[in-house]
């Protein structure tokens, strides 16, 4: 084909798609709307990467390793060191589930699978029950309370530490490595900023590396998460240390950090909907669906994640070089009417098939049942304590942190518990 | 008759259910359902789940 032949590319800019601007932040759907329709798959002169809305576009994208997870596929990657001058953060990313090759990623998962598994995350419900009948206590029945400060950027954090088996009065330590390990791999900030949350991460990581080495001391490594990832094996194959703390440390930025979002967006999604939230206290059978479809619809990530090409070519018209980073615009896709009837209408009964809220193939989010469980024990003890609860001034006096890394996120969230005014009725 | 597990969301394939929202009986076996079947959880081929031994 002659280079007249080639179609051209397809750009966008900031003008149309500012992840970063406050108006964006605040309303995203006009921008997600456009995307999908106009731009679905397009270069993004001012971020320079692809940027990839669609739903169709995005599920194939998914499935496609040619579009690799691998941060070291990235033109801009640092060089690659000898083990031997890795740290323990580029030791573990190397043997992560994000780094290695479609073979040893299928391993990886089928060792660390019966770790996730739903029978073993339906049991987590016990251990972390009690954390949040304390954060519940904790607020009391005041007329109102702010529902990030005393939910979203606490219980998360708190129910990740139990679960991988660490104090948790060691919150902040967790919250913070959870937060350096995210930044540490995020390609839109700056290299300076990223290397000083690499080098912020590695307490957390020889923390960990610690705790490994204590437990395979052990004539049984343990019942709880990080024993079971010692003991993972299968057919005499088993984790090295640095597998199992790529896996904890994923499962604490994902517990934590996102876990945040996903409860401060599912009270807002719940409470701004009181017919859903009705719904749902009517029939708490519809939980796990509520779950998925709040996230969904509350859609909090500014620049979901990336992908690398592995490889020159052509996709969907468009000519991709190897090195080059793509934006998977999940949240996009998540609105995209093509796919989803209403998709602004929260429907907690709706038909989910399908859907891309965990992602797709082989990467789709380990974490899934985890966020299942932890989501649900929080609504239900949110309908419990306050069954009438609605958002101060119809929004909840909703405040956002513009300087996020990754979220859309709220940092203020105001709830009307309507305790006092059902005691008076009574 | 065994049940199966996608090694990469845990979703569990229990023939006695089936997946009758999706047209597959109850009764039908791992083994049986077609070669272009994928997990319905995370879009898995069928060679990404395995016996589940639980």
């Amino acid at each position: 084909m002659s280079a007249s032949n080639t179609p051209a590319r397809i750009e966008i800019d900031g003008k149309i798609f500012n992840p970063y601007s406050r108006d964006f932040i605040r309303s995203p759907w006009a921008t997600w709307d456009r995307l999908v329709k106009e731009f679905p798959v397009a270069w993004h002169k001012d971020l320079s990467m692809w940027v990839v809305s669609s739903h169709d576009a995005l599920m194939d994208m998914l499935k496609d390793n040619r579009f690799s997870t691998n941060y070291k596929h990235w033109e801009f990657a640092p060089p690659p060191k000898p083990v031997e001058q890795q740290n323990h953060f580029e030791r573990a990313i190397d043997a992560g589930l994000f780094a290695v090759d479609p073979l040893q990623h299928l391993r990886l998962r089928k060792l660390t699978m019966p770790a996730f598994s739903k029978p073993v995350m339906g049991k987590i419900d016990a251990k972390i029950r009690d954390l949040i009948t304390q954060c519940f206590d904790e607020i009391g029945t005041p007329d109102q309370f702010d529902a990030f400060s005393m939910i979203a950027e606490k219980l998360p954090v708190r129910s990740i530490a139990r679960m991988v088996g660490v104090p948790t009065n060691m919150e902040s330590f967790f919250h913070d490595f959870a937060v350096n390990v995210v930044k540490s791999t995020r390609i839109n900030l700056p290299l300076k900023e990223r290397e000083k949350a690499m080098q912020d991460t590695l307490p957390g990581f020889q923390y960990f590396l610690d705790l490994i080495k204590e437990r395979r001391a052990l004539p049984h490594p343990g019942e709880d998460f990080v024993g079971q990832l010692v003991a993972a094996s299968d057919n005499g194959d088993s984790l090295n240390d640095y597998q199992i703390v790529s896996v904890i440390q994923a499962v604490i930025v994902a517990g934590s950090d996102t876990a945040t979002d996903l409860h401060t967006y599912a009270i807002q999604g719940l409470l701004s909907n009181p017919d859903q939230y009705q719904l749902l206290r009517q029939k708490p059978e519809l939980m796990e669906n509520a779950i998925i479809e709040l996230l969904r619809y509350g859609a909090f990530g500014k620049t979901p994640q990336f992908r690398f090409v592995s490889e020159d070519l052509e996709w969907r018209g468009q000519q991709f070089k190897k090195g080059q980073s793509v934006l998977i615009n999940l949240t996009a896709a998540w609105m995209d009417d093509s796919k989803w009837e209403n998709p602004r209408k929260l429907d907690i009964q709706r038909r989910l098939d399908g859907n891309l809220v965990f992602g797709a193939g082989a990467h789709f989010c380990i974490g899934t049942y985890l966020v299942r469980v932890q989501g649900g024990l929080m609504i239900q003890e949110l309908m419990k304590r306050f069954p009438n609860a609605e958002l101060v001034n119809g929004n909840g006096d909703v405040e956002y942190d513009y300087n996020h890394h990754n979220a859309r996120r709220i940092n203020r969230l105001l709830v009307k518990t309507n305790v006092e005014a059902a005691r008076k009725a009574a | 008759m065994e049940k199966w597990i996608c090694v990469i969301c845990g979703y569990i394939y229990d023939p006695a259910v089936g997946m009758p929202d999706a047209g597959i009986a109850a009764g039908t076996r791992f083994e049986d359902l077609p070669e272009d079947w994928m997990c319905p959880e995370c879009g898995s081929p069928k060679s990404a789940f395995e016996v589940y031994v639980g």
